[in-house]
């Protein structure tokens, strides 16, 4: 499992120090998109808060620095219905999202409408032509990523969990890969696995895992396997307490990203004794 | 019912068992889930619409129905610098969505009457959706084109034979174009079409089985559609029409909790037919989209008309800031805006 890990330990970029767990200093590198560093590998979405307050209460506790909002949740004209006006006061980087659009024409234009009412250069594409189940489109979330990266976007693609879309999206210059763990807002957690487990191992760029995750241990485990950081939104607002849940989802995410740098021992099918009962045996053997 | 209310993949032998009486005996056991559902698909947030009634001509003769063509009160169209104030009179309220809402087609309210106003609707409003009569894929498409974004279409019965004893005469009489209606409107571009049966015309276990199949066969053809679902009671005043079957508040409630365990991932919508009291009850146990402030009279929101001879009786009148008021105390978020024209095409 150590070859996954890229340079053994998280991805290049600055250190961040988040202090001590137990006895141990802890030193967690920051997390890098498209030249931009954060020290929380959590990411968090906006969506199906109970009220903003409830939702501001919950970003705080996650210590998330970047959050997702969509844009067709942006009401310029009515206040009291705005998400992107009281997030703008809360000092992290947004990321807009183009949840709603059916196509890449349509994404395209709610990113540049959103990077113009933000004034952030991240747009996390998602493009779910079936309003139902909300799974992503390949084909036109690879058009959309092309013209948007070309355009000067940081882009980051919600996609399905296909490790050979990944390398394609990779190549038109996205700025992570955000694979979906299960469907949205199912709580399945990390139903895809096995792919995400190829999608990291050929993955030049962060892969972060996007939807479906449910409890704080399923995100641990999808930083101890590989990647980068996790997104989070239903499993915080559906939670009985959304900020106690959103400090859970921090804390696995720490204790995921310690793992990997601690440097987690390697499977093994047999069991492998501590003491080895051939110890006694000299040199010569 | 046990096994219906625990399904991993739950169909219609689910939803039957979930219509049962045995089920309608453990109706909290019901709603326990479909809260949990709802609040994982929809999370704690209600979506608000309005309607707007542009005209009440109708050339229908639906025997339920207070707009039919045989009833002999004064007709009421909105000009279109009417419709243009009344749209204004909405948005100030807050609104983003709004449906607009005509009867059976007549000259006095044709398709490009509806057009029209659809168009400046668009140019006010993110999200217009529209309720009228049965049009050509053509015509959705010229409706797709002004801006409209969802069509909703009640085959009012599912039964055959009662839908013909019930529509006597007009277009409407023709149960099979009015089923077809919702593909139509998806084949010509509209990306949501809301479905509904007006519970107590028929048997409502038939007909709620049969809608179930409705949405199922147009989610099936068309993968990109959206289907919403409505549970309209259909209220005895209208027209003094009796309907042959009475709908208790426990049974919608029951079919309420049934179609969100059954298809947790579709909006299921209710109107002001229904009181405060059920409508808070239900908001985000099975409920996700409702309209508020509604007059079901032509216009009114500028002028304030009261007017008492609407297409059904208000049984929620409160206004919006009220609602959202009790929304709120429950927990849930009003969500106004969740749409953006920067979708149309």
């Amino acid at each position: 499992m150590e070859a996954l890990f890229l340079s053994g330990c998280l991805g290049a970029g600055g250190s961040a120090c988040f202090g001590s767990l137990g006895n141990a200093v802890i030193t967690i590198p920051k997390l890098r998109l498209g030249g931009h560093e954060f020290e929380s590998r959590l990411l968090v979405g906006t969506g199906k808060f109970a009220s903003v307050s409830v939702m501001f209460d919950a970003i705080r506790a996650s210590g998330a620095q970047l959050v997702t909002v969509a844009l067709r949740r942006f009401n310029r004209e009515q206040p009291g219905d705005d998400l992107m006006g009281p997030l703008l006061k809360l000092g992290v980087t947004l990321v807009p999202n183009t949840s709603g659009a059916r196509n890449a024409k349509e994404a395209v234009r709610a990113a540049e409408l959103g990077r113009e009412l933000s004034g952030s250069p991240f747009v996390k594409v998602e493009i779910h032509p079936n309003p139902h189940h909300l799974l992503p489109d390949p084909i036109e979330t690879y058009e959309a990523c092309r013209i948007l990266a070309k355009d000067g976007f940081v882009v980051l693609p919600y996609m399905p969990a296909d490790p050979v879309l990944a390398k394609r999206l990779e190549d038109v210059g996205v700025a992570a890969v955000m694979p979906l763990g299960s469907a949205i807002g199912t709580g399945h957690g990390l139903a895809t696995l096995e792919m995400v487990r190829l999608i990291i191992e050929d993955s030049r760029v962060p892969v972060i895992i996007d939807a479906g995750l449910r409890s704080p241990s399923e995100a641990a485990a999808a930083i101890e396997l590989g990647c980068e950081a996790v997104l989070v939104n239903s499993a915080i607002a559906a939670a009985g307490d959304p900020a106690a849940m959103a400090a859970a989802f921090a804390l696995a995410v720490q204790a995921g990203c310690a793992a990997r740098c601690a440097g987690l021992m390697s499977r093994s099918n047999r069991a492998v004794a501590t003491s080895p009962l051939t110890a006694f045996l000299g040199e010569e053997r | 019912m046990d096994r219906a209310l625990n399904s991993a993949a739950p169909y219609e032998a689910e939803l039957a068992a979930l219509l049962s009486p045995v089920a309608g005996r453990n109706l909290e056991a019901l709603a326990q889930r479909a809260q949990a559902l709802t609040r994982r698909h929809f999370g704690r947030t209600i979506a608000l619409y309005v309607p707007l009634y542009l005209s009440d001509y109708c050339s229908g003769g639906c025997v339920y129905c207070g707009f039919a063509a045989d009833r002999t009160q004064p007709r009421h169209r909105l000009d279109p610098d009417q419709i243009v104030r009344e749209l204004e009179a909405i948005k100030a309220m807050g609104f983003e969505e709004v449906l607009l809402l005509t009867g059976e087609r007549t000259p006095r309210a044709d398709f490009a009457y509806l057009r029209d106003a659809v168009a400046e609707a668009a140019r006010q409003f993110h999200a217009v959706t529209v309720e009228a009569f049965p049009m050509t894929t053509d015509e959705y498409r010229q409706l797709a084109e002004a801006g409209c974004v969802g069509v909703t279409l009640y085959q009012e019965t599912y039964e055959p034979e009662q839908y013909a004893r019930l529509h006597r005469w007009g277009p409407k009489r023709d149960y099979a174009a009015r089923l077809d209606a919702p593909s139509r409107a998806l084949a010509g571009g509209m990306r949501w079409v809301g479905l509904g049966a007006l519970l107590g015309l028929s048997d409502p276990l038939f007909d709620t089985l049969a809608l179930y199949r409705h949405a199922r066969a147009l989610r099936h053809r068309f993968w990109q559609a959206g289907v919403s679902l409505s549970f309209p009671r259909v209220c005895p005043q209208e027209g003094g029409f009796v309907p042959p079957y009475t709908v208790s508040e426990a049974f919608l409630a029951q079919v309420i909790f049934a179609f969100r365990i059954v298809c947790p991932d579709v909006p299921l919508v209710v109107s002001t037919r229904e009181n405060a009291r059920f409508r808070d009850g239900i908001a985000g146990v099975g409920v996700n989209k409702m309209s508020i402030a509604s007059r079901t009279t032509v216009g009114g929101y500028r002028d304030h008309n009261d007017s008492p001879d609407g297409q059904f009786h208000v049984n929620d009148s409160r206004d919006i800031a009220t609602f959202c008021g009790a929304l709120a105390d429950r927990g849930l978020e009003p969500v106004l805006k969740n749409w953006d024209r920067a979708y149309r095409d």
